[in-house]
C-alpha cells in the first residue's frame, strides 16, 4: 500500500507511538496515508481508540516478524 | 523529569487500605479499563484515555477535580507520565502510579490471619484477587497456592525464619499462573497437587496423601478432596479450626464448575461436594478461600475469610438440598465472562513449556473470574 508519510516508532513504548503518529500526521493533507512502525503490542487498542477520536481511518494493521504496520488516512 | 510525583503501588495500596477518598485517572483506553481495574472502597475514577489528552479539546478537563490531588494510572507507567507532566501545566495536582497496571499485578501483601500453634499468613494480591498462604510451625512452612513471584514467599520464609517443605496446589489454576514447581524446585520442598488435575511436573498426589505435617507433630494438613470447580480440586483441613478452599468455597459463594467445558457434569460433581463434605464441617471453621472478588469479603483485621456457617446463611444454595435447581444454577455461571487466556493458562500450570515474564505478565493481565456469585 502507499502512503505519503512513515514514521518509525520501533522500540518505543506508550504513549510514544501514539505520540509520534499524531505528529506525523499533522503535516500530512486530507485523503493521505501515514504509515506507523511499531513494536508495541498494547498500542494497537490505543490506536483504534485515537483514530476514532480523531476521525482518521485505520486502513490497514499488518503483523510482522516482532513489529506492526498501522496504515492511518487523514481525516476532514 | 524529576519533577512528574509518582506513587508505588505498595503505597497507594496503604492508602486504599486506609479509606482514603481517592480520585484515579485511568488514561488507558475504554476497553481495558471496563474490564479491569484498581478497586477500593472509597475511590472515584474518571476513564479519559491518554490519546484524547493529545487533541486540543477543553472539555476533557472539565470533570478532572482542581481541588484535590488526581492518580493518574495506564498500562505500564509512561501515559500517566506523559498525562501528569500535561495536567501540571494546567495547574492540577497528580502524581502517576509508577509501572502503572503492570506493577499493580505484581503486588503482593501479607496479612497475618492468626498466630497460635500454627501461625497462618495470608497473602493478598489486590490486582487478581488472589490470595495464598503459609502455614508455619516451629520452623517449618507448608505454602497453598504460590503465585509465580516465587520470591514473595522466600522472603516471607526468610523474615519468619523458617524453612518451605511443603508446597500445595488445590488445583490447577486457569485464571494465574502458579509458582508450585518453580517455588518447589527453588527451595527443594514437596510439591503436591490432584493426580486428576493431570499434571506433566514432578508432583506427590494429593489422593494419595493422607495427611501432611509442617512442624510440630500435631499440627497436620489434611487434604479433602472438593471436586466440583475442577476434577480434583482440594481442600486442606487443619483441625476444626481452618479450611483453605481453593476456588471451591469463597466468601462470596461457590467457584464456578465450567472451565474444563463440562459445565453441566462437574456442576454434579459440585453438588456432591457441597452436601456431602462441605456439609459434614462445623459452622464455627474459618474458611479460607484462593480467591475474592468484592472489597466486602475482606473482613476489619484485613483478612479476606469467614466462618463457614456465616456463608451458608448467606447462600441459600449452599442450604438448598435440591440437586436441579443447584446444578441449574451453578451451570448458568457458565454463560459469564470467563478469565482471559485461560486454556493457555491451564496449559501452562499442567507442566507447559515455560514462558518469558513478559508473556506471562500479558496472559495474566485482567481480572479474576472464577467465582460464581449467587444473589440468593
Amino acid at each position: 500500500m502507499e502512503f505519503q508519510a512513515l514514521v518509525d516508532a520501533k522500540g518505543l513504548a506508550c504513549p510514544m507511538p501514539v505520540v509520534k503518529a499524531k505528529k506525523g500526521i499533522e503535516g500530512l493533507e486530507t485523503g493521505e496515508i501515514l504509515l506507523l512502525e511499531t513494536t508495541d503490542r498494547g498500542s494497537l487498542k490505543d490506536f483504534q481508540g485515537w483514530v476514532k477520536r480523531t476521525n482518521h481511518e485505520l486502513l490497514k494493521v499488518e503483523e510482522h516478524e516482532g513489529f506492526f504496520r498501522f496504515y492511518v488516512k487523514k481525516g476532514e | 523529569m524529576s519533577t512528574i510525583k509518582t506513587i508505588t503501588a505498595a503505597e497507594l495500596h496503604q492508602q486504599l487500605e486506609k479509606g482514603e477518598h481517592l480520585f484515579i485517572l485511568d488514561v488507558r483506553n475504554e476497553e481495558d479499563f471496563n474490564d479491569w481495574k484498581i478497586e477500593g472502597k472509597n475511590v472515584q475514577f474518571l476513564n479519559i484515555p491518554y490519546y484524547n489528552f493529545l487533541e486540543e479539546d477543553e472539555s476533557i478537563y472539565i470533570d478532572i477535580p482542581s481541588d484535590k490531588e488526581v492518580i493518574v494510572v495506564c498500562a505500564k507507567g509512561g501515559a500517566s507520565e506523559f498525562i501528569v507532566e500535561t495536567l501540571e501545566s494546567r495547574n492540577f495536582k497528580a502524581s502517576h502510579l509508577e509501572g502503572g497496571m503492570l506493577s499493580w499485578s505484581q503486588f503482593y501483601y501479607p496479612v497475618v490471619v492468626k498466630d497460635e500453634d500454627v501461625k497462618v499468613i495470608q497473602l493478598n494480591r489486590p490486582a487478581k484477587g488472589c490470595l495464598s498462604y503459609m502455614v508455619i510451625s516451629e520452623g517449618k512452612a507448608l505454602v497453598v497456592d504460590p503465585a509465580r513471584h516465587v520470591d514473595e514467599y522466600v522472603k516471607i520464609a526468610a523474615a519468619e525464619g523458617v524453612t518451605i517443605e511443603h508446597i500445595v496446589d488445590s488445583h490447577l489454576h486457569a485464571d494465574h499462573l502458579t509458582g508450585g514447581p518453580e517455588l518447589a524446585k527453588q527451595t527443594g520442598a514437596n510439591y503436591y497437587i490432584h493426580s486428576s488435575e493431570a499434571p506433566n511436573v514432578e508432583y506427590i498426589a494429593l489422593d494419595q496423601t493422607n495427611s501432611i505435617q509442617v512442624g510440630n507433630t500435631n499440627v497436620k494438613v489434611v487434604p479433602v478432596e472438593t471436586p466440583g470447580h475442577t476434577p480434583g480440586s482440594v481442600s486442606f483441613q487443619i483441625g476444626d479450626k481452618y479450611i483453605m478452599t481453593g476456588d471451591t468455597v469463597f466468601v462470596g459463594g461457590l467457584g464456578r464448575p465450567d472451565l474444563g467445558g463440562k459445565a453441566a457434569e462437574w456442576a454434579q460433581t459440585l453438588y456432591d461436594t457441597v452436601f456431602q463434605t462441605i456439609s459434614q464441617m462445623p459452622d464455627n471453621i474459618l474458611v479460607l478461600p484462593s480467591h475474592y472478588a468484592a472489597q466486602d469479603e475482606i473482613n476489619e483485621q484485613g483478612v479476606v475469610a469467614e466462618k463457614l456457617g456465616v456463608i451458608r446463611n448467606n447462600n441459600e444454595i449452599m442450604r438448598n438440598g435440591d440437586r436441579k435447581s443447584f446444578t441449574d444454577a451453578v451451570a448458568a455461571s457458565a454463560n459469564t465472562v470467563k478469565p482471559p487466556n485461560f486454556e493457555e493458562i491451564v496449559s501452562l500450570n499442567r507442566g507447559g513449556k515455560p514462558v518469558d515474564p513478559d508473556k506471562a505478565t500479558e496472559l495474566e493481565i485482567g481480572p479474576n473470574r472464577c467465582a460464581v456469585h449467587h444473589g440468593a
